[in-house]
């Protein structure tokens, strides 16, 4: 059956066809055959019943007369008046042979195989080992009497021949009639596979996306409505399957009208989808779309760039996937929480999520996503990163706070300072009155000397609580750094640090605050001796750049360094490297203000360039070192026409 | 595989054809015959038998139908073994009753007039079928021939007789036209019925197809010929006087006591007995009964009238 499924078209129908007219034939043969042979075995009976009949009748009176002679020449003329007969004899009513064809050798058998002694002419069939004879008894009568009988033996060769022709020509008749219903049948079936090939070649035109009849690859594509209208005009009347040719045209042509339509509705829901995703993409917020079993079923680019995946991988799964076990229980809890109850979850939380990153604070929102049956199918989650909201937050209290302080320290240096003045008041009165070599009078020194010491300390206090009320004037900026270097060289001595300047002799004059900028300096100071964890140096340069017109101060120190990952976060408001109670992290957040106020820049460059540790002299078997660049304008520039962004 | 609605047709169509092969089969009885054992045939030797021969006026069959049950009748009164035997012609007939080969002749008066000249012996004749012991000859035409009306309107018409030795079917007519003034030269043409046997039957039918203006027949001819011709198209012109019917003569030198048996037979035979009537009637005659030489003295003058003397010694050869 497979062999035959794999046949062509044509083959079966031609098989089919043959096998039809030769079964037909051959029943036909068989029958007309068979009928025919009855027939003229039927026939030849009859004819031999009348030739014995005959002879029986013509044989009467010369049996009467006893004329062998007469009887003899009759049975020898029956005998060559055909060539069929391939005997005939008469005997007399004693059965004895007075006439007969045989010549001299009569076959005593054949004498006694048909005696009826009926009236009747009687047949048998006489085999004789090499042929069939219908053997012939006619008995002679006259009125009652049986005067004799008269045999005749007819040959079936005859008949057999006529049959074995009559066989080869139906067969020969068969034989034409196959082959003209197979060329007949050749030529419907070539017919047809013409048709059926033009459908099948459509049929691929359709696979290769060309649709439609008579567009040949090379054709210049028309539009869809003008082929349909061009196919229309051209359809030709035909058979069933040319029907079926046209209607699959057609079926062709409108699906590829179809196809365009989608085509077009594809290309704009593309675009749709497009601006919905690169809208989605943009937005800095955290966009997810969970399913009912807490599946992502969207993401936006900025939360898989955060998760650290694709789109496709976060697909289909869940928090568990890419969140530590409590992190991702916590938000899959959530999610399932705004499914059941359907509430909205709002929330601000600190996400811990890279341990390797700073902590970063998300404005989470969950809200379920209905049906139209109002079902919710699923949860639409927005984080949006509010870390730096949170930084400034926290920085307006520090500043609230230290603005308290402050005022506090003020008041209280206030206090302090007119009874450090009477002290240092008495100490130099006291001097006075003993010897310069006097061991009283250099003990009252040294209380002079810390005395002014202490009220320098609360003058920095005075300033530092009078900050707000600093007002920008004209001030050397070289003399303000080496205050500061004044201030703090005999701490730094006492640290073992070196501090070297190398300041721009010509004494560039700037318009700023100079305590804000002592208290940069300071602070900068104050950090690069921390930083430097035993012996180590801090150098200091000042340029001036008066092509710029910009004043640029480098503090380099050959301390422990910043980390990379945290160089960007040095200037956030509480941010320290330093342990619980050694700093509040606002010094630098504040020096950036303060030169920001100025409407300068100060970035940070960690670990410090070899070649600078050479130029500066600093020691090179140091640690990596930091370098602190404030460049600041030379002229006022006031905050309304500074809007150039800070570059850290 | 084949479903139900492939197999069903086939399986019927094979039924059919295996019935219309097997079923239908002619009764045919086969002998087989070993064609080799061979003998070779010897002419069988006719049994010795008291041989009877009826004048073959008819075909052998008619005379065997006749006379096959008075064969039989007689064989069995007298003990005797009879065979019908069957000369083609008048003339073998006469030559056979000649030779001796027949010893019973049964013969017309013409023959009988001849084969007592060489010695037979007329020992009974029969009674004809009308109840007379003579018979008469019968000119015949056709009904629509309407140019003959008498024995003159034969003149120059063609004529078939019987046979030129037949009694009834030829001499008597010709006696008749003799009388009448008519020889055979006044006729356009005088045939003679063809064949062996069956002469009075195609003497009549040879006139009623048209082939002959008129035949001479037998008396009772016409009866015999009823069931194959409308004998009413048929018309009787003349007859003859009667003649003395047909007669029964032994051979030369048969055995009188032979003769003897066989004529107390004959004669014992009457048409009160319904068994013997059958025979009677199937040989044509109503009775038999004993007759002399002179009985046919008549039939001698009138062959003697028609010269048929010469006829004769011309035919026989022996006179």
């Amino acid at each position: 059956m497979r062999l035959f499924n794999r046949l062509r078209f044509r083959t079966k129908i031609n098989i089919g066809l043959t096998l039809i007219v030769g079964f037909t034939s051959l029943i036909i043969a068989l029958f007309v055959i068979r009928m025919a042979s009855d027939a003229l075995i039927e026939q030849s009976r009859k004819r031999g019943q009348v030739l014995a009949g005959n002879l029986a009748l013509r044989a009467e009176d010369p049996l009467l007369s006893v004329d062998l002679l007469r009887l003899e020449s009759m049975v020898n003329e029956l005998k060559k008046a055909d060539d069929e007969i391939v005997y005939a004899f008469i005997m007399d009513d004693k059965l004895r042979v007075i006439a007969n064809t045989f010549g001299e050798g009569f076959p005593v058998n054949l004498k006694y195989v048909n005696s009826d002694n009926g009236t009747a002419i009687n047949e048998v069939t006489v085999d004789t080992g090499k042929e069939r004879i219908f053997d012939f008894a006619a008995p002679i009568f006259i009125s009652d009497k049986r005067l004799g009988t008269v045999r005749v033996g007819l040959s079936r060769v005859g008949i057999q021949s006529i049959v074995s022709n009559l066989i080869y020509a139906i067969c020969a008749l068969t034989g034409a009639v196959l082959l003209l219903a197979v060329v007949a049948s050749t030529h419907f079936a070539r017919s047809m596979t013409i048709q059926l090939g033009a459908l099948q070649k459509h049929a691929e035109d359709i696979v290769a996306t060309y649709l439609g009849p008579g567009l040949t690859k090379d054709e210049k594509p028309k539009s869809c409505a003008d082929r349909f209208i061009g196919f229309l005009r051209q359809t030709k009347r035909g058979d069933e399957v040319q029907e079926l040719t046209e209607t699959f045209d057609a079926m062709a042509m409108s699906l590829e009208c179809h196809i365009e339509d989608l085509q077009i509705t594809e290309m704009d829901l593309t675009r749709q989808k497009e601006l919905l995703k690169t809208i989605i993409n943009v937005s800095p917020d955290f966009v997810s779309l969970l399913g009912p079993q807490l599946t992502y079923l969207a993401v936006n680019q900025p939360l898989y760039n955060y998760l650290g995946s694709t789109e496709e991988k976060i697909i289909g799964k869940t928090d568990k996937e890419f969140f530590p076990p409590e992190i991702a229980k916590v938000r899959m809890d959530e999610a399932r929480q705004v499914l059941e109850t359907g509430r909205t979850i709002n929330k601000e939380h600190r996400d811990d999520y890279d341990k390797d990153s700073p902590a970063r604070w998300f404005h989470t929102i969950r809200v379920p996503v209905y049906a139209e049956s109002k079902k919710i199918i699923g949860v639409l989650s927005t984080a949006r990163d509010i870390t730096e909201l949170k930084s400034y937050q926290a920085q307006l209290i520090q500043s609230q706070k230290m603005e308290s302080v402050g005022k506090l320290a003020g008041g209280v240096a206030h206090e302090i300072n007119t009874p450090l003045g009477i002290i240092l008041g008495y100490a130099q009165l006291l001097q006075d009155d003993f010897d310069a070599d006097d061991q009283v009078a250099k003990d009252l020194a040294i209380i002079e000397k810390q005395a002014r010491v202490c009220r320098k300390i609360v003058a920095d206090l005075l300033g530092f609580s009078r900050q707000t009320e600093s007002e920008k004037m004209p001030m050397c900026f070289n003399n303000s750094i080496l205050e500061v270097v004044q201030l703090v060289s005999h701490t730094l001595k006492l640290e073992h640090v070196d501090i070297s300047t190398e300041l721009d002799d010509r004494f560039p004059i700037i318009h700023g605050a100079p305590e804000k900028l002592k208290q940069v300096w300071l602070n900068l100071l104050s950090n690069a001796m921390e930083a430097i964890e035993g012996k180590g140096g801090i150098h200091i340069t000042t340029k001036l750049d008066t092509y710029s017109m910009t004043i640029t101060a480098v503090f380099a120190d050959t301390g422990h360094g910043i980390e990379p990952k945290n160089i960007n976060t040095i200037f956030d408001p509480f941010y320290s490297t330093k342990p619980v109670g050694k700093g509040t992290g606002l010094g630098l957040s504040v020096s950036f203000g303060i030169i920001k106020d100025h409407g300068g820049s100060i970035e940070a460059l960690s670990p410090l360039p070899k070649c600078m540790l050479r130029e500066y002299g600093l020691p090179e078997n140091s640690g990596p070192g930091t370098m602190f660049k404030v460049v600041l304008p030379l002229d006022e520039i006031s905050d309304e026409e500074d809007s150039s962004p800070y570059s850290i | 595989m084949l479903r139900l609605k492939y197999t069903l047709p086939v399986a019927l169509l094979l039924v059919g054809v295996a019935v219309f092969f097997f079923g239908g089969t002619h009764d045919e009885k086969i002998v087989r015959v070993d064609m080799s054992v061979q003998e070779e045939l010897i002419v069988p030797e006719p049994e010795p038998a008291l041989t009877y021969a009826y004048l073959p006026q008819y075909s052998h069959k008619v005379s065997y139908l006749r006379h096959s049950r008075l064969i039989d009748y007689l064989a069995k009164e007298t003990g005797l073994r009879i065979r019908q035997v069957f000369p083609d012609t008048f003339e073998e007939h006469r030559n056979m009753v000649d030779r001796g080969e027949i010893d019973i002749s049964f013969s017309n008066p013409m023959t009988y007039i001849r084969i007592a000249n060489s010695g037979a012996k007329a020992f009974a004749r029969i009674i004809e079928p009308s109840g007379s012991p003579t018979f008469r000859g019968q000119i015949i035409t056709r009904k629509d021939n309407r140019s003959i009306r008498n024995l003159k309107d034969c003149i120059g018409k063609s004529w078939i007789a019987v046979d030129p030795l037949s009694a009834g079917g030829y001499l008597y007519p010709l006696g008749l036209f003799y009388e009448n003034g008519i020889t055979t030269s006044d006729f356009r043409e005088i045939s003679f019925a063809p064949g062996p046997g069956g002469k009075q039957e195609k003497a009549v039918l040879a006139v009623y197809a048209g082939k002959y203006d008129i035949a001479s027949i037998r008396e009772g001819t016409l009866e015999i010929v009823k069931d194959k011709i409308n004998i009413n198209k048929i018309r009787i012109i003349a007859e003859t006087k009667p003649y003395p019917g047909w007669v029964y003569a032994a051979r030369k030198g048969l055995d009188p006591e032979v003769i003897q048996k066989i004529s107390n037979a004959m004669f014992k035979m009457s048409m009160d007995d319904p068994k013997q009537a059958r025979i009677l009637s199937q040989a044509g005659m109503r009775g038999i009964i004993p007759a002399r030489d002179n009985d046919y003295d008549s039939v001698r003058e009138l062959s003697k009238e028609l010269g048929l003397s010469t006829l004769y010694n011309k035919q026989g050869g022996t006179e």
